[in-house]
Order: C-alpha cells, then sequence, then structure tokens
C-alpha cells in the first residue's frame, strides 16, 4: 500500500510540473497586470511538442539524443526520493541526501554534454554558463542538507522529514532558517529562474538554460521541458517537505491522505506566489555577479552547519 | 494568552537568527537605500525583543523604550537617511572597498567570532546566548561596515548598526537601563546623526565628493 | 541646589546669546556670562570646601569635581577674552557670525560642566557625548576643506570611541547589578564606590568593563592608538576653540577616565587599572614625542604634545602612590595653563604672518617680539625646564617612578621628554631666530589678547615656584577623593 502511496507521489511530482508552471507564469501575470495564459498552457505545449519531428543536427552524436533522455530519467530518479503526503518516498531507504544531489547533477551534466554535442555556438555558451553555477551552487546545497540532515539525526530525506516533524511547531530553530534561506537561493540557481537564469528571455546571449535547449526539436525537446519543469516541482517540494512538512498524513486513512494532499497543494501555492513574486520584482543578475550571490547562499549554509553544532536544540 | 508568553519568551532567542540574516544581507547590499532598509528590519526585530521583555518582565518602562526605539530607529532614522540620499544627490553605489564575496567570509568570520566570544561569559548569567552573540555580531558588523565602506553615509549607518548591537547587549544582559538613561542615549545617537548630517552636507559642498577615503588632505 | 547654577547658566547664557546680533553686544553679554559662571564655580567649590561633599540623584561634587571645575573655569575665562580680541581681527568673510560662535562655546562648556558633575555613570556618558556632539561644529567652523575633513574625523572616531564606551558603561551597571544593588542605583557613583568596597563585583565584568571604559573615554583623551582625530581637530579649529579642546575637554575625559579607575581599582585592586594605564600613557608619550619632531604645522605640532602630556597624566596615575596622583592632578592644571598660552601665540602666528607652517615663518624676535617672547616662554615650559610649573608635576610623577623601581617607565620618560624638548625648541628657534622677512605687515596684537597670554605666562612662573594656599587646599582634597 505503502508503495502505491509512493508511485502516486512521484506521479504528482511528474505530471503536476507543467501545471506548476502554468501556475506560476499566471500568477506572474497576473502581478504585471496581464492577462496571462491558462494554467494548462504547458501540457497543450508538450503535447504539440510530442508530435512533432525529432530533428538532429548531422554532425552530433549518440550523445544528443541520449541527452534528453538521461536528463528526464534522472528527474524521475530523484522525484523518487521526496516525499509529498507521507514521510515516506519510493527511494527513501535507497540512497540519502548526496545520492539525490548527485543524480540531478547527472541530469545537468549530460544536458551540458548534449548541448556542446549540438554543435551550435550557443550551446558552447549556455553549457560554460551552466557549468559555473551548477558547481558554484552544488557546496550551498550539499552543506544546507548536510546542516538539516545532522540535526535530525538522518541522512535520507525521509529521514529528515520525519525528525522536522517530530518536533515542536514553536521551536523554530536557526540551522532551519539558515538552511532554508540557502536552499531557497539554491532552488532559484538550480531550477534556472530569476535572478539567475531569465526563463522566459529570447536573447540568445541572456540564455542560460534556454541556450542548452536550442538545438533540440520534437520529442526531446519536450523531454527536456518537462524535465526542467520537474526539477522546479521538486525543488519547490523538497522545501515544503524539509522545512514545513506539517500536515503530513501518518496514517494511510483517506481523510489523512486528503487532509495532506490539500496542505500540500496550499503550501505549493504560497510558495509559488513567493517565487512569482521574487521573479516579477527583481532584475537577472548579470553574469559575473551570480557568484556573489552564490557566494552568500554557501555563506549561510556555512553558518547553518556552524549552528548545528552550538545549539542544544 | 499563555500562547503569547510562549512566544514571548523564544522572540529574543529566536529572532537572534533573523538578525544575522540582515548582517550578511549588510554585507552583500550595494545600494544605500538596501542598506537602511536592512537596518530598518534590524530595529523592527530589536523592538519586537524588547516588546517582548516588556511583556515578560512587566515593566512600563521597557515598552516606552519599545516605543521610542521603534520611531526613532524604524521609522525616524530610515526616513531621514532616504531623504538625505535624495537631497545628497551623490551616487546611491555603496562604494564597498572589499567583494560582497569578500564581505560575507568576513561578516561570518564575525559571527565565529561573536559566539566564541560569548561562550565563556554566559556561564555566570542567565544569558540567551544567541541574543548576545547577535549583539556582538552587530557590534563587529558596525565597526567593519564603517572601516570597509568609503561612503560617508555608510560611515554613519555602520555607527548606527554598531549602537544597535550594544543596546541589544544591553537589553539581553541586563534587559534594559534605567529609562532616563536610555532616553539619554537615545537622544544623543539622534543628535549625533543630524550633526553627521549636515556635516555630510557641508562635505559634498567642500569637496564636491562624499568619498571619504579622498578626505587625506591632512596627514602626518 | 547648589550644583545647578554652574551647568545651567551657559546654558542659558547659549540661549541669550543667540539673541545678539551686534558683534560688540554679543561680546558683551559673553564676558558676562562668563563672570556669572566662574562665580557660580566659585561658589560651588566654596560649598564643597565647606560640606566636604554635595550628593545628589544626578550631579554629585567632591574635592576631585572642583580642581578639575577650578581648571574649567581658569581656562574658559581666558579663552573668553582672548576671543573677544581674536573675532575682533578676523575677517568677516570667515566668521559667519560671533553670536554662533559663542553660544556653541557655551554649549561646550555646559556639556563639560556637566561631565565633571555627574552622579550617574549614565549620565556621564551622556554629556561625554554631548561633549563631542558641541564642539564638532565648532571645529569646522571655518568651513575649509580642511576644517570640514577635520570636523568629520572628529566626529566619527569619537562617536564611535563613545559608544565602545557605552558598552564598558553597561558592563560596569551588569556587574553592579549582579552584585546586588538595585537597577534604579545601580549607576551611582557614591553607591557604587561603597559596594566596590564592599568586593562584590565580578571582577572578570569588572576587568571586561575597564578595558572597554579605557578605550572608549581613551579616545576622547587622545591615547594612542585612538588619537587621529586629535592632531586634525586641534589643528583646524579656530585658536580659542582649539585651546578649549586641548586644555579642557581632554582634562574631562581624563577626570572621567580617573573616576572609573577609582571604581575599578576599590572593586579589584590596582594592579590591572594601573597596569593598563601605564601601558596607553607610555605608548602615547612615545608615539607622540616621536611625531613631534617631524611636524610642519605649529597647531598640529602643539595638538601631538597634548597627547603627549595626556600619556604623562595616565602614567602619573596608573604609577599611583600620593608623589605620582599628586604630580598627575597638578599636570592637568599645569598643561592646561601652557598649552592655552601657546595656542593663543600660534593664533597670534597665523594672524601676522597668513600661515601655520613653521617653515614659513622667519625672524619673529625682530618682527613680532611680544609674540615670540609668548612662545618662547609657552615653549620652555611645556618642554619642562624650570621655574615652571610643569616641571614641578613632572618631577613629581618621575621620581614616583624611580621610588617604585619602574626603572623602564622612568627611562623612556626621560628619553621622550629630552626629544620632545630637542625637538620643540628646533622649531620654535627656527621661527623665532634669523632675519625677519621682507614684507612685514605691521603686527598686530590685541591687548585683551595680550593681557591673557601675561596671566597665563605669570600663572606658569608663579605655580613654578610656590603653590598658593588655596589652590593646595584643593589639592589635598581632590588627593582624599583619589586615595
Amino acid at each position: 500500500m505503502t508503495m502505491a502511496l509512493g508511485a502516486v507521489q512521484v506521479l504528482i511530482l511528474i505530471l503536476g510540473a507543467p501545471l506548476a508552471r502554468g501556475i506560476i507564469a499566471r500568477i506572474k501575470a497576473w502581478f504585471q497586470r496581464r492577462q496571462g495564459a491558462s494554467i494548462w498552457r504547458p501540457y497543450a505545449e508538450l503535447g504539440k511538442l510530442f508530435q512533432k519531428e525529432d530533428l538532429v543536427p548531422p554532425t552530433s552524436s549518440l550523445i544528443f539524443i541520449l541527452a534528453p533522455r538521461v536528463m528526464f530519467a534522472a528527474a524521475l530518479a530523484v522525484a523518487a526520493f521526496v516525499p509529498v503526503l507521507q514521510p515516506f518516498a519510493l527511494f527513501g531507504s535507497v540512497g540519502d541526501f548526496v545520492l539525490m544531489v548527485y543524480l540531478l547533477a547527472l541530469g545537468r551534466f549530460f544536458l551540458a554534454l548534449g548541448a556542446l554535442d549540438g554543435g551550435g555556438a550557443f550551446g558552447g555558451m549556455g553549457a560554460s554558463r551552466d557549468a559555473l553555477i551548477s558547481t558554484l551552487a552544488e557546496a550551498p546545497l550539499l552543506l544546507a542538507l548536510a546542516a538539516v540532515s545532522i540535526s535530525a539525526r538522518s541522512a535520507s530525506i525521509t529521514g529528515i522529514v520525519g525528525g522536522t516533524l517530530r518536533q515542536n511547531f514553536f521551536e523554530i530553530s536557526a540551522v532551519h532558517i539558515l538552511a532554508f534561506a540557502a536552499l531557497g537561493m539554491v532552488a532559484l540557481a538550480e531550477s534556472g529562474r530569476m535572478p539567475v537564469d531569465n526563463p522566459t528571455t529570447h536573447l540568445e546571449l541572456t540564455m542560460i538554460h534556454e541556450a542548452m535547449t536550442l538545438e533540440y526539436s520534437g520529442p526531446s525537446l519536450a523531454l527536456l521541458e518537462w524535465a526542467g519543469a520537474v526539477k522546479l516541482n521538486i525543488m519547490l517540494a523538497l522545501l515544503i517537505s524539509l522545512f514545513g512538512p506539517w500536515g503530513m498524513a501518518g496514517s494511510l486513512s483517506p481523510a489523512a491522505l486528503g487532509i495532506a494532499l490539500g496542505a500540500y497543494l496550499l503550501k505549493m501555492l504560497v510558495l509559488m506566489s513567493v517565487l512569482a513574486v521574487i521573479e516579477s520584482s527583481m532584475a537577472k543578475l548579470r553574469m559575473y555577479r551570480v557568484p556573489d550571490f552564490l557566494g552568500v547562499a554557501a555563506a549561510l549554509s556555512v553558518l547553518a552547519v556552524f549552528f548545528t553544532m552550538i545549539a542544544k536544540r | 494568552m499563555e500562547f503569547v508568553g510562549i512566544a514571548a519568551g523564544k522572540v529574543v532567542s529566536t529572532s537572534a537568527v533573523f538578525l544575522i540574516l540582515t548582517i550578511v544581507g549588510l554585507a552583500v547590499a550595494r545600494r544605500i537605500s538596501t542598506c537602511v532598509l536592512l537596518f530598518s528590519m534590524q530595529s523592527v526585530i530589536i523592538t519586537a525583543q524588547v516588546a517582548a521583555t516588556a511583556y515578560l518582565e512587566n515593566s512600563r518602562e521597557a515598552w516606552v523604550v519599545a516605543g521610542l526605539v521603534f520611531t526613532f530607529k524604524v521609522l525616524g532614522i530610515p526616513y531621514a537617511f532616504f531623504w538625505l540620499v535624495e537631497r545628497l544627490k551623490s551616487p546611491r553605489d555603496v562604494k564597498a572597498s572589499t567583494t560582497p564575496a569578500q564581505s560575507v567570509f568576513v561578516v561570518v568570520v564575525m559571527v565565529f567570532i561573536s559566539y566564541a566570544a560569548v561562550r565563556s561569559y554566559v556561564f555566570g548569567i542567565r544569558v540567551p546566548e544567541d541574543a548576545l552573540a547577535a549583539a556582538v555580531a552587530l557590534i563587529l558588523t558596525g565597526a567593519f561596515l564603517m572601516v570597509s565602506r568609503k561612503k560617508a553615509l555608510m560611515q554613519m549607518l555602520g555607527l548606527l548598526v554598531l549602537e544597535n548591537g550594544i543596546f541589544l547587549a544591553a537589553l539581553t544582559t541586563t534587559f534594559g537601563m534605567p529609562l532616563v538613561i536610555e532616553m539619554g542615549v537615545l537622544f544623543d545617537v539622534v543628535v549625533g546623526l543630524l550633526l553627521m548630517g549636515i556635516f555630510t552636507f557641508r562635505i559634498r559642498d567642500t569637496f564636491e565628493h562624499l568619498d571619504v577615503s579622498r578626505l587625506r588632505r591632512l596627514r602626518g | 541646589m547648589v550644583l545647578i547654577w554652574p551647568l545651567f547658566i551657559p546654558l542659558l547664557g547659549a540661549a541669550l546669546l543667540l539673541l545678539c546680533r551686534d558683534r560688540r553686544v554679543a561680546d558683551a553679554v559673553a564676558l558676562a556670562v562668563c563672570g556669572v559662571e566662574i562665580l557660580a564655580i566659585g561658589n560651588a567649590v566654596w560649598q564643597v570646601h565647606r560640606w566636604g561633599s554635595i550628593e545628589g540623584r544626578y550631579l554629585r561634587a567632591d574635592g576631585l569635581t572642583s580642581f578639575f571645575l577650578v581648571n574649567i573655569a581658569f581656562i574658559s575665562a581666558l579663552s573668553l577674552v582672548y576671543a573677544t580680541g581674536y573675532l575682533r581681527h578676523v575677517g568677516e568673510g570667515r566668521f559667519s557670525s560671533a553670536r554662533w560662535f559663542y553660544a556653541l562655546v557655551y554649549l561646550f562648556l555646559f556639556t563639560m560642566v556637566g561631565v565633571c558633575l555627574s552622579a550617574n555613570l549614565g549620565l556621564l556618558w551622556i554629556m561625554m557625548e554631548a561633549t563631542t556632539l558641541a564642539s564638532a561644529f565648532l571645529v569646522g567652523f571655518y568651513n575649509t576643506e580642511g576644517a570640514v575633513e577635520a570636523g568629520w574625523k572628529y566626529i566619527v572616531v569619537c562617536t564611535v570611541g563613545i559608544a565602545f564606551a557605552l558598552f564598558g558603561t553597561i558592563v560596569f551597571y551588569l556587574a553592579a547589578v549582579k552584585g546586588g544593588l538595585s537597577h534604579a542605583s545601580a549607576l551611582n557613583w557614591t553607591t557604587l564606590l561603597a559596594a566596590a568596597s564592599q568586593k562584590q563585583f565580578d571582577p572578570n565584568l569588572v576587568r571586561l568593563a575597564f578595558v572597554f571604559i579605557l578605550v572608549g573615554y581613551g579616545t576622547k583623551v587622545g591615547f594612542v592608538p585612538m588619537h587621529s582625530w586629535l592632531p586634525d581637530a586641534h589643528a583646524e579649529a579656530p585658536t580659542p576653540v582649539s585651546a578649549m579642546l586641548s586644555a579642557i575637554l581632554l582634562n574631562c575625559a581624563m577626570y572621567a577616565l580617573i573616576r572609573y579607575e577609582i571604581l575599578a581599582s576599590r572593586a579589584i585592586g590596582t594592579e590591572f587599572a594601573h597596569t593598563l594605564l601605564l601601558f596607553f600613557g607610555t605608548f602615547s608619550i612615545v608615539v607622540a614625542g616621536l611625531l613631534i619632531l617631524v611636524q610642519r604645522n605649529l597647531k598640529r605640532m602643539l595638538a601631538y604634545s597634548s597627547v603627549e602630556h595626556m600619556g604623562i597624566i595616565a602614567i602619573g596615575v596608573g604609577l599611583g602612590g600620593p608623589l605620582g596622583l599628586l604630580g598627575a592632578l597638578l599636570h592637568t592644571f599645569n598643561h592646561s595653563t601652557a598649552k592655552a598660552l601657546l595656542f593663543f601665540g600660534a593664533g597670534n602666528v597665523r594672524h601676522n604672518f597668513g600661515t601655520l607652517r613653521m617653515d614659513r615663518v622667519r625672524g619673529m624676535a625682530r618682527s613680532n617680539p611680544r609674540t615670540a617672547g609668548v612662545l618662547i616662554v609657552g615653549g620652555l615650559a611645556i618642554v619642562g625646564l624650570p621655574p615652571f610649573s610643569l616641571f614641578v608635576s613632572e618631577f613629581a610623577i618621575l621620581s614616583e617612578a624611580f621610588t617604585q623601581s619602574r626603572y623602564l617607565i622612568g627611562g623612556v620618560f626621560l628619553l621622550v621628554l629630552s626629544l620632545v624638548f630637542g625637538g620643540f625648541l628646533y622649531h620654535l628657534l627656527r621661527m623665532i631666530c634669523g632675519a625677519s622677512q621682507e614684507t612685514q605687515p605691521k603686527p598686530h596684537f590685541a591687548r585683551a589678547e595680550f593681557a591673557v597670554m601675561v596671566v597665563a605666562g605669570v600663572c606658569l612662573l608663579y605655580f613654578g615656584v610656590h603653590i598658593p594656599a588655596a589652590f593646595s587646599v584643593l589639592l589635598r582634597e581632590a588627593m582624599t577623593v583619589l586615595q
């Protein structure tokens, strides 16, 4: 039964990803006093892309076709790590947060390879920029996750969530606040949102993530877009479950599950609104200032680890 | 009502973390107005701490102090700073002598140092360790801002952050000094800022810039 | 109350002076207020002499207070009389208005008298910070580049220093509260003194507090390395203000330090406080003495000399013992007289030669004999030659050092004194001797200015030979507080 629930969680994350994108775009449009597209639009886009032909540059190799599939598979695998409705995930006992982080890195690595393989100039540019960002973002990501895992005394994501659940709501701990701040900044960097990267830009020289997907078309592009959306969804779900897991189902009764689903949707909505507001109010950082941004995230995560040492909580 | 009591008891120590977040923010901020906003947020947190102390100790004096801190440090002084930035018409850049990455590193080291320094003193007094360490970190950050930021306005702001830290240290260790003294201290700070503000106008008029690192005529 | 008068007369005088638009009226009112203030201070000193000490919740006075009040009264009288002559000859363009000058000076006086009369350590802090604020505009009065820079540095460095002193005050308050005193009375000096004698205070806290107080108030005194504001401020301010800064403000800051030293010594013994004071004092005299040799601006050199003499006073207090303390107290008075005299002379040099650069002034003996005489008298006095009074106080401190077998400190002291002697006289003689310059304006010397300088010079001479009975009574009462 729990396995089925785990599979349902993965499906929620994967199938709900385009919807998350659509909702964020809608909130941004409302914030900017525009009409905005329908929230189901990304599904239509994916459907359109899946029906188109997959054009492959003649100079590319197997990597070019492999990259979107590996990226999607990695996103799928990581989705199985994150608990949504219950402090349980399909891959919860398979590995800890380090494995999760490096699965994400695997997907990114192959994406960069595929972009280079495509042969276009912008692919290389996007790949090098993305490599810089992901390198700098890796340290705060790992440190922040390490900090919460030390304070929860468990290395697996489900263990951390369980630990946080057992804590009293009023025992707001310094570790969690700092780690939340650090992870929030890393989430922005990893999912390619403002102020690190503009997901809606069409000027090639300002692209980071989109530059890597310029050469793709058809199902490959669909898989890449979907994987990107799934990554964003995973980061948001991770933030929710690590730092605000209250409302998760303790038992398997339909009532508890219903409450858990409602709580999850509500928290996602809040987080998405915050993201939309941040995206609408900040300008994209110049490339040489992104290391400063991630440096602040690193400093906050270092402080989070430091606080695990001195905290009596 | 007990809920309020618990919340008040927690406020003083948990808000220390938010103070550290503002300190990190001050280290990386690039515009004077951002720094002023961060100072304003710091003062809001400190007002909350004073109010919590006033509630727990049941002291009317502390409520008056909370009101004064709110009026002056959250509303008055930031508003005066914004007005000053407007009127001076000088570049809004902070003119830091260290890159944001270096500043953040220094700030993190200072947080470590403040915790280490507070450790040895906490055992004698029943003091929330977080709040006192945050106070020392504020003092060190204020000093760092004054030294590393080359704009006259930033030196004033560094002084304000320093004074915030000292006030918080007084609050956590002794629950505040007698009301008359607190009011005198606040009055001195406000008048001092007023005078410094007038001086920045004079500096701008005499030197045509507000970069204090270029005030090097008198040496030796 | 007796103590309210000396405190509020300057304040009322400042308000009154703002109404006087005419310069001559302002001069007259300023002098009148000065006279009334001297009477008030005299009355307070007399009352303290009769009753031993006057206690109150916020204001108090004892022997030490009256000693410093006499110092304030004397020097401020000299400076104000000098200022009336000085302002008359400074062009209208430079001075925005005489009434603002006098009003700010009296505000400044109010804060300094407040420092001396405080019974509450918090009030002491407030008044000390207020002295910085009141004098900031006086330092920047001329509104030139140098003055604005000096004023900014002054206000920033001193405010930071005093913020650290606030921290020290808070730690002291904490120690007092932990030692059992009630919140309301934990900052009162008399209560603290009594409690300190009972050894009620946590020694760690008192040590921490004293360090911060020393750094904080030491910034105002001008200890090296916190002295960076001093040369600029004293050099760029108008001459009467320079005299007041060097001669009164530094003494008031030293007064605050002495009060805390008494408390700390009572609480944890004299070792800690004295070691720190000796360290800062020796460091100050060495650095200041060396820097005097390379100065080019007359007033800057005088400012460094003030740093050096404050270091000497700190050494005197740090040595302790009857001779050391006597020497230190006497030195505060003697140094202020000599420094005021020298600054007045420097003002005159600026007047007649248009510059304070010592290498551009030549042949004063021939062209301005009276100014040269003033500078010679002041210079000989300040380097500590007999028969001037500074010799007496420095000799007392030196003999205390050798009595306590602190040969290193005594030796360094002597060495620096000789260095300063050489440097000072070199600079002064270079200005005075030699052929006078070709185009010399007719020497200017206001009668008021000269009279004041004569008074100061005579005082230096007289005190060097014999201390009048009234003054020695004052000294004795101050000493009883210190021991």
